[in-house]
């Protein structure tokens, strides 16, 4: 199968504006990654550079060596790197085989650049983000 | 550009990378090169995004090598970059056959896009878009393999520096083990060999991937390269200097008796 279940994506916020097609026109540039049980998913700290829906199997999320949480199929993560390339803010790591599709800062930008009504949609989602977050 | 070649048609390191590049020249040299093939940036990036006739139109190209494959990333050279990428970009050996090979350029793909591949093109001001051409071939079972400086990365003597041991060069160039460490003058005459401490051997495993074999224990310190096979390695190592230029670092094997060239490229100021 080629690309991320749109379904998904429809679930994350930062694509809470888009038309189902223009969420398909990004679950397209999304591609497979496989990861073995036990392998670093992304790293604290560390630059991030895609964005992640998981497919199949599990992975821990900690931050600062505590575990926090567990991710499963249809979860995410990353979502803002792929806009920044910014420093993740937790480690993720396989606990079964897991598949992901994810997407990359280098795919994702042309298609933005290329598409204003996309593009000012995603702008406009982040302004309501912010403003939530400075109204806690 | 989505193309897969014949190494010895790779010529330009923009397209297929500079590993590939190298070993096409070292074909087109009369070097003893394992055959293969070259995949462009581009197709690579396309069988990782799953689209089948890229997928197709690789295995086509790489069945008839047989199996087991080795499938190395071929960085493309970016501003004076390529040789830098060695440490970011995967390699996998053992790739069973064509059939798998679009799983493992998946995983090579993302290698050159993960984390820590883009964390470091920041860091050496690299603002464009990763690519990573790969090479595809037949992957040898050989005796003992290593690397060979043709000249002293230490102390910058002119003298042939070799370091060997048992099974795949992997053991060799991933520290796994102490190996073997011998020098040459030009002639070919030996200045030193010292048997390292070779507990282990990188082999290839039925289904996939290497696996560190334990060596039996009467060939852990036995020298595993005779004065032929040094003679040998002597030779290359001068038609690696006539060909690419002085200082280089070269990655060998010795297999069913014959001495291949797996990589050469120039000696770092740190040595390796």
């Amino acid at each position: 199968m080629r690309g991320a279940p749109v379904k998904v994506l429809q679930r994350v916020p930062l694509f809470a504006d888009l038309t189902r097609s223009e969420v398909q026109q990004i679950a397209r540039l999304f591609k497979e990654r496989r990861f073995a049980e036990g392998e670093t998913v992304v790293q604290e700290g560390s630059g991030g550079a895609a964005f992640f829906v998981i497919e199949s199997g599990e992975a821990t999320v900690a931050i600062r060596g505590k575990k926090k949480t567990t991710l499963k199929a249809d979860d995410y993560f990353g979502e803002i790197a792929m806009i920044d390339e910014g420093p993740r803010m937790a480690t993720i790591t396989a606990t079964t085989e897991l598949v992901c599709y994810g997407l990359t800062y280098w795919d994702f930008r042309p298609l933005v650049e290329a598409n204003g009504v996309i593009g000012w949609k995603l702008l406009q989602r982040m302004a309501q983000m912010l403003r939530d977050a400075r109204e806690g | 550009m989505k193309r897969v070649v014949p190494l010895e048609k790779a010529l330009d390191a923009t397209i297929f990378g500079s590993k590939a590049v190298g070993l096409g020249q070292a074909i087109r040299d009369g070097l003893p090169v394992p055959p293969g093939v070259a995949l462009s940036g581009a197709i690579v990036e396309a069988v990782a995004a799953g689209e089948q006739p890229a997928i197709r139109e690789v295995a086509k190209w790489a069945r008839p090598l047989g199996g087991p494959l080795a499938v190395r990333s071929s960085a493309m050279d970016e501003d004076g970059n390529a040789a830098s990428f060695a440490g970011q970009h995967l390699t996998l050996l053992n790739v069973p056959s064509a059939d798998e090979l679009s799983a493992a350029l998946s995983k090579i793909w993302w290698s050159a896009n993960s984390d820590s591949a883009i964390t470091y093109r920041k860091r050496v001001g690299l603002f464009t878009r990763p690519s990573v051409g790969v090479v595809v071939q037949a992957l040898l079972d050989p005796e003992a393999a290593g690397v060979l400086f043709t000249k002293n990365p230490v102390t910058g003597a002119d003298e042939r520096v070799i370091e060997a041991s048992w099974g795949l060069g992997e053991a060799v160039v991933a520290g796994i083990v102490i190996p073997d460490h011998y020098r040459l003058d030009r002639s070919g005459q030996v200045l030193e060999r010292k048997p390292g401490l070779k507990r282990v051997a990188v082999r290839g495993v039925p289904g996939g991937g290497t696996v560190e074999e334990q060596v039996p224990a009467e060939r852990v310190e036995r020298l595993c390269l005779g004065d032929d096979q040094l003679q040998e390695l002597n030779r290359l190592a001068g038609r690696c200097e006539q060909v690419y230029g002085l200082a280089r670092d070269v990655e060998w094997a010795f297999a069913s008796g014959t001495l291949y060239l797996l990589q050469c490229r120039a000696i770092t100021k740190a040595g390796r």
